[in-house]
């Protein structure tokens, strides 16, 4: 399984915290940004930060292990 | 001594932070610091109160490493940076970032640095209550 973590303003929309995807051989990071995507549009037309197992992430042809905790995130507004 | 790097809810004290840097080094010359405060004001809105949302453990991974890219490229003598989460209001402190180096040039561009940088970096979001509702915070440039 993909632990799929949400925060702030991405989270408010899809209305949860956290979700648990199927994990898939040969899956990369934007496989799972597609499938999360298609169910929750109006929460990733706030996405445009992502991290995996804690580091942020740019490439999306970056495979993903099983596992692996992928956060999908909005422009940070810390500080 | 508390740790260099720090995410917490409780307020933090300036003067121990500062007296933290400075037991350093003797050789420290400058200390420039940053304190974000809460505004009660923003976007025309009065502001009730600010609360946080933070991917905590990436959070303060990203300001650890914040601090040491800080360290290696000003070639700081020290560096702490502490942010609170949970809820704040109207003047409460946020951030404290604090650069020590040898001289005040390295010092007060290293703040300032780390400062741009943890908006950029550190996953954490602040939402406003306002008498129109909440809104998270859309970052300023």
């Amino acid at each position: 399984m993909i632990k799929v973590l949400f925060f702030g303003p991405v989270a408010d929309r899809v209305g949860s915290n956290a979700l648990q995807i199927e994990y898939r051989m040969g899956m990369k990071l934007q496989d799972l940004r597609d499938a999360c995507a298609s169910k929750y549009p109006q929460a990733f037309e706030l996405v445009s930060m992502m991290a995996v197992d804690g580091e942020h992430a740019r490439d999306m042809a970056l495979p993903l292990n099983d596992g692996a905790e992928v956060a999908f995130m909005a422009k940070f507004s810390g500080g | 001594m508390k740790e260099a790097v720090r995410i917490q809810l409780e307020d933090f004290s300036q003067d121990e932070e500062i007296a933290a840097l400075k037991g350093r080094s003797k050789r420290m010359g400058g200390i420039g610091t940053f304190l974000g405060c809460a505004r009660d004001f923003s976007e025309g809105r009065e502001v009730a109160e600010i609360s946080f949302d933070a991917y905590g453990p990436m959070a303060l991974s990203e300001m650890q490493k914040l601090r040491s890219d800080a360290i290696e490229k000003y070639k700081l003598l020290d560096a702490r940076i502490v942010h609170r989460i949970g809820t704040v209001t109207g003047g409460d402190n946020i951030v404290f970032i604090a650069a020590g180096a040898e001289h005040r040039v390295a010092a007060l561009e290293a703040c300032h640095w780390m400062i741009d940088e943890l908006k950029q970096r550190v996953p954490i979001w602040k939402k406003e209550t306002t008498p129109q509702g909440q809104s998270w915070v859309v970052p300023h440039p």
